[in-house]
């Protein structure tokens, strides 16, 4: 590779530092540890950009470097990230939300319309625009340990143990998750036409 | 239908979606919730949506190749 395309490749890794920044924080749920995990994950990646080969996408592979450094921090036993409030960990079990959406037979209240599924990039990129609103919408807790199961792929002993929170609870909070995503998207993106 | 006590509500199928996504559901968890989407029209409209979350979550987080 020469220097030129070199420097290309270097000008595009910091072109997507908001895209990581953004990730480390839904993660993090902490400014400062989100700066540091996402510097780190591209000094590693400039510095290994020859390692870098077209058939991943360059974000992709920058994603997983930032989760590499991400679940290596948790792997090390250094707590990442607020300690969780017992007091707050009540409110995110709350339910009462989502039983609104069934009747009294446990069926869904309303009709659940298609979704425009993307496929082109610029559709695509709308989706992820609305899913990251949707995601920045979840309780803090709640996001931190959907991304540890979704993103890091976690198990649920290690979630369980990083967090602090008993298995019934966790199944809980990724329950939610999942059902409020699945509202807020419903709410804020585009019928099938 | 003759089995009424082993019918799963839309909720229960909602449990089973996400649960499905920690562990293997069991053989009955798995036949039920199929049973249950197969007769539901809420429910593969609920299923349709869940597929294209779970589908762009995975390609927002950068995981092409996760299969689930």
């Amino acid at each position: 590779m020469d220097s030129t395309s070199d420097r290309d490749l270097s000008d595009e890794i910091a072109s997507l530092r908001p895209i990581l920044f953004r990730l480390a924080l839904l993660q993090l749920r902490d400014k400062h540890a989100a700066e540091d995990a996402t510097q780190d994950a591209l000094v590693a990646a400039l510095e290994g950009q020859a390692k870098f080969h077209e058939r991943a996408s360059l974000k992709t592979w920058l994603l997983s470097i930032l989760r590499f450094k991400i679940v290596d921090q948790l792997r090390k036993k250094k707590r990442i990230g607020p300690p969780i409030d017992p007091h707050v960990l009540e409110q995110e079990l709350d339910l009462a939300p989502f039983e609104q959406l069934f009747d009294e037979t446990g069926c869904w209240a309303t009709p659940k319309d298609a979704w425009s599924d993307p496929h082109e990039t610029t559709e695509r990129n709308e989706f992820f625009r609305v899913l990251e609103a949707c995601l920045t919408k979840l309780p803090t807790n709640t996001s931190r340990v959907f991304l540890m199961r979704e993103w890091l792929e976690l198990t649920t002993d290690e979630v369980c143990d990083e967090v602090g929170v008993k298995p019934g609870n966790l199944r809980v909070m990724l329950y939610r998750a999942r059902m409020q995503l699945r509202f807020c998207l419903d709410e804020n993106w585009m019928r099938e036409t | 239908m003759s089995d009424k006590a082993n019918e799963i509500t839309c909720r229960d199928t909602t449990w089973l979606v996400s649960d499905a996504r920690e562990r293997e559901l069991t053989p009955e968890e798995k036949r039920d919730l199929a049973h249950h989407i197969e007769s539901c029209e809420l429910c593969q409209g609920a299923s349709k949506q869940f597929d294209v979350l779970f589908r762009q979550l995975k390609e927002f987080l950068g995981q092409p190749g996760r299969t689930s």
